[in-house]
């Protein structure tokens, strides 16, 4: 036990810090993949004339390895625009871009979700825009959506842990380089799977009791 | 800005890449399946502690992130293996890679093919049975067919995930085509051409294999 115990409770620190590193590049992309999903599929009902610009945008981040999108981000963008300017940007940067592309698509499913009638039922009732919006769309697309942007939240954070290869000290990294300190690969390295399946795990049950919880208030 | 050449010049040496990509995914795709059914049929068992075991090894297989799982397999496995067998045994990185895609894709199958084959109304094997028929025979002409069908999208858009998966292998150094844009555009000292023209590829590729999962799937709702 103390061979477990002496390499982990030693190194806590650093691994406390990777592991912060590795919730809040989940977040940040995890909220500008969410903003940038939303923008382009109302820029997409909106401007038609972006249309196949935007589908072009979709299919790419949708169809491209994001270990491929990762190191191109990080290596490539620079060329071309001067941005990112370090990896942690490039790292949030390449996990929002594979995600908004999914998003969007939810976002899409989420507006077709709710029939046009309904809108105008609620108009006809004298109900203002706003409150047919607050009461009447956003509900229903809350319930189909939420699914989907739990698990691409899990997508996210599984995606995240790729980080380590550009160099961002997230938990991943930190358990790496821990481990070729002090030459021990089983505990740390262990230790440190175990602490993604019971993230990954309890993230899946927090999200199906949500949904559930969701459509229970929705079927009242 | 967007000269590609570079890219165009090293294509032998980048398409020797991409075999090494299409090798592990073939490898690991097939021992994923493998392993996928059998802890389908374990699941579906009606032996509680297989169908508890099964459906642990399934949970876990879809939490663990595949490049943890990858590098656990490559730094841990074969340490404790060691320790444990008292001899040395080494793990090569397309073994290390096979296994830990494999395992993963694994836990994302059986839940398919779980899927495919509870789709199957109860009723159906209620009246074949009524009808006379055996287990195997209910299994190969009412329960399969059906299942198959209802699973084959779910499969091939699983596999297209795992065939972009293997990209990770290169972090093990296994020479697929991202390992080698590594060191040719270490050399060259230009990674723009080549990661752009690799992220390209990916991209054609995948989202050709794409259009053909939706196309089957629009084939097999009609027939």
């Amino acid at each position: 036990m103390e061979f477990w115990t002496r390499t982990i409770i030693d190194n806590s620190g650093p691994l406390l810090d990777g592991f912060r590193i590795t919730v809040s590049v989940s977040i940040i992309a995890f909220v500008v993949a969410a903003a940038a999903g939303l923008i382009i599929s109302l820029a997409r009902i909106y401007a038609p004339p972006l249309r196949p610009l935007l589908s072009a945008y979709i299919a790419f981040c949708r169809n491209t390895p994001i270990f491929v999108q990762l190191l191109w981000v990080a290596y490539a963008w620079y060329d071309i625009f001067t941005w990112p300017k370090d990896v942690f940007t490039a790292a949030w940067v390449a996990l929002a871009l594979q995600s908004s592309g999914y998003l969007a698509e939810t976002f899409h499913a989420g507006f077709d979700s709710v029939p046009h009638g309904q809108v105008e039922a609620a108009e006809a009732l004298g109900m203002s825009r706003f409150t047919a919006l607050r009461r009447i769309v956003a509900p229903q697309m809350l319930l189909t959506m939420a699914p989907a942007f739990m698990n691409q939240f899990i997508v996210i954070v599984k995606c995240s842990t790729l980080v380590s290869v550009i160099a961002v000290p997230d938990l991943m990294f930190q358990a790496i380089r821990l481990t070729n300190i002090w030459g021990e690969p089983v505990p740390i390295l262990t230790f440190v799977a175990i602490i993604f399946i019971i993230m990954i795990m309890s993230l899946s049950a927090l999200s199906k009791s949500l949904t559930d919880r969701l459509r229970l208030r929705m079927a009242r | 800005m967007f000269d590609l050449s570079l890219f165009w010049e090293y294509r032998a040496i980048l398409l020797q890449g991409m075999l090494i990509n299409l090798l592990i995914f073939a490898l690991s795709s097939t021992l994923g399946l493998t392993i996928g059914l059998i802890a389908c049929v374990g699941r579906l068992s009606s032996f509680a502690p297989l169908r508890a075991a099964s459906a642990g090894y399934i949970e876990i297989g879809r939490s663990i992130p595949e490049f943890v799982l990858l590098i656990w397999i490559n730094n841990v496995l074969p340490f404790a293996l060691s320790t444990m067998l008292g001899e040395r045994i080494h793990f090569s990185p397309i073994l290390s890679a096979t296994l830990a895609l494999g395992v993963v894709a694994s836990g994302y199958f059986a839940e398919t093919f779980r899927a495919g084959i509870q789709a199957v109304p109860r009723g159906h094997l209620e009246a074949a049975r009524a009808l006379g028929m055996r287990t195997p025979r209910i299994l190969g002409r009412i329960v399969l067919p059906q299942a198959i069908r209802l699973m084959l999208p779910e499969l091939m858009s699983q596999n297209i995930g795992l065939l972009k998966t293997t990209t990770l292998v290169s972090v093990i150094a296994v020479p697929d085509i991202m390992y080698q844009v590594g060191i040719i555009g270490q050399q060259e000292m230009k990674p723009l051409p080549l990661y752009t023209g690799t992220a390209f590829a990916f991209f054609l590729v995948i989202l050709a294999l794409t259009t053909l999962v939706h196309h089957t799937h629009g084939h097999l709702r009609r027939s």
